[in-house]
């Protein structure tokens, strides 16, 4: 079956989705300024700065891409394409309560999150529905189905520990934090970037004739490692749960060699923004491997923060920033010059990127991370706040690049 | 009305660029045949670089209209295949050799 043009979802229903997610990314920049360098993962306000993240940027931008890309990848169009017109407003509204709720206002929590809650039950919903029309198999078809059911799982266990900290129910929120933490960030967040990453990245890459095999394995150790992390700590069976995260790990590794078998078939050899912005990904995601094995041996917290950053703003946020320059060109083209092949000349993709401001956005951005991860790991205020500025100003050209691509070819309509 | 040839298909069809790599279909090797009847009713069997490819349908409507603009076709479907599965080897000599330059952009 092909995928028509009728199935592709129109960029006003995509755009505010990548638009929003760029906006909390910066905001989750400034964010960093009221953080200290010895912060802990027991503070409301990391707590806070991690769901701005992962909401406002990672959720919100996860959403917009998928909106476009599962009908691609089940051929079939959406089940109910519209929905996607209320989810990012709902998830915008309840990110902004989330956070106002962990930095100031813990009554807000619970609100926030049935807001959060509400658009993804709704995304999930649509996306089910959609699964249920289509008819091909595939490894990225498995990993999406079973990244929602993790998604459903999360965010249960989260909206259970809102309302655990606004004081509506009476339960303790540890018990149920390992679960939201592996469901939403390994089960959902990463087994979604691993199924996507195969078809994103041979496809931009011209990567043909490689094995799937270590993609089908980090998808079962994905699987079943959220699963005996989230039994094992529901339960406090303490040998499954670490088993459980051995199996993550695991998972991370093998998607890490898959990611190795795919760039040594890589045909297209260009360095351009995407392929640099990729490479600090998984050097970050190499850099918080390494810093998780010294805390599991150590036990010494900050190896874990510094981790944890490599792991969120390095792999999972340039992943996402690398895609950008690749997803947006694509839809802005698709929209307003699509129609007009063959009638006159259109612009080719890398045309579209605003190169200056990408390749300093690039820079400030890495610069800054590992300003950061470094401040993290020697509690160093000075060093925390200098690569926080350096990431304002790459968050502010990652801003200014998204607005002109978007805005590019206007007049043309 | 003079019967067209699958030269002429084929350079009808490499008037269709790909907007992600800048090459045309012909010379990236994703125009596997043609086929002319006697009514010059052409028949293209192609493929794509990839089955996830977002232009699926796009792709196969610009090689259609590039036969019917630029030749005397009666009519032309595209038809997408699946095998042989496209890889890097059917493509031009020179466009394997720029797109294997380790090139910054």
């Amino acid at each position: 079956m092909n995928v028509t043009r009728d199935f592709a979802p129109p960029f006003s229903l995509i755009a505010p989705f990548f638009l929003m997610g760029t906006l909390f990314y910066f905001l989750s920049i400034i964010l960093l300024f009221f953080l200290q360098s010895d912060a802990t993962l027991s503070q409301m306000q990391t707590i806070g700065w991690v769901h701005l993240f992962l909401l406002g940027f990672v959720m919100m931008i996860i959403f917009g891409a998928m909106a476009q890309l599962v009908p691609v990848v089940i051929e079939v169009g959406h089940a109910a394409v519209d929905f996607f017109y209320i989810i990012w407003p709902l998830l915008t509204l309840g990110t902004l309560m989330m956070v106002t709720g962990f930095f100031m206002a813990p009554a807000l929590l619970p609100y926030g999150g049935m807001l959060v809650l509400l658009s993804m039950v709704i995304f999930a919903a649509d996306l089910f529905a959609t699964l249920r029309k289509g008819e091909r198999r595939s490894i990225v078809v498995s990993s999406i189905k079973a990244s929602n059911i993790f998604l459903l799982l999360g965010i249960l266990s989260g909206f259970i520990m809102a309302l655990s900290f606004g004081g509506v129910v009476d339960t303790n929120p540890e018990t149920w934090l390992k679960t939201h933490v592996f469901a939403v960030f390994g089960g959902y967040v990463l087994l979604t970037i691993m199924g996507l990453s195969m078809i994103l990245l041979p496809m931009f890459g011209l990567a043909h004739g490689f094995s799937d095999i270590p993609m089908l394995w980090a998808y079962r150790l994905m699987l079943s490692g959220v699963s005996m992390v989230a039994v094992g700590s529901l339960l406090l069976l303490d040998l499954l749960f670490y088993a459980g995260v051995l199996g993550v790990i695991g998972s991370i590794g093998s998607y890490a060699y898959q990611i190795y078998l795919i760039e040594r078939k890589r045909a297209r050899k260009e360095n351009d923004i995407w392929v640099k912005s990729l490479g600090v990904a998984f050097v970050s995601l190499a850099v918080a491997l390494l810093l998780s094995v010294v805390y599991l041996f150590s036990g010494i917290e900050r190896f874990m923060m510094s981790g944890g950053w490599f792991l969120m703003m390095g792999f999972v946020g340039f992943l996402i920033t690398s895609h950008l320059y690749k997803i947006i060109p694509f839809l802005v083209w698709f929209e307003r010059y699509a129609p007009l092949v063959g009638k006159q000349s259109v612009p080719m993709l890398h045309e579209m990127i605003p190169l200056r401001e990408a390749t300093m956005q690039l820079y400030a951005t890495t610069l800054g991370l590992f300003g950061v991860g470094a401040a993290l790991l020697l509690h160093s205020n000075t060093l925390l706040y200098a690569g926080v500025s350096i990431l304002c100003v790459g968050g502010a050209f990652l801003l200014y690049s998204v607005y002109t691509m978007m805005q590019y070819g206007k007049e043309v309509l | 009305m003079s019967h067209i040839t699958k030269e002429e298909v084929f350079k009808a069809i490499s008037t269709v660029i790909d907007p992600e790599v800048g090459f045309n279909l012909v010379e990236m090797g994703l125009i596997y045949d043609a086929v002319i009847d006697e009514e010059n009713n052409v028949l293209v069997t192609m493929t794509l670089s990839t089955r996830a490819c977002p232009l699926h349908q796009m792709m196969i409507q610009w090689v259609e209209e590039a036969v019917m603009k630029h030749t005397d076709a009666a009519s032309c479907k595209a038809e997408v295949v699946w095998e042989p599965e496209w890889s890097f080897d059917m493509a031009d000599e020179h466009v394997k050799e720029k797109l294997n330059q380790f090139a910054n952009r």
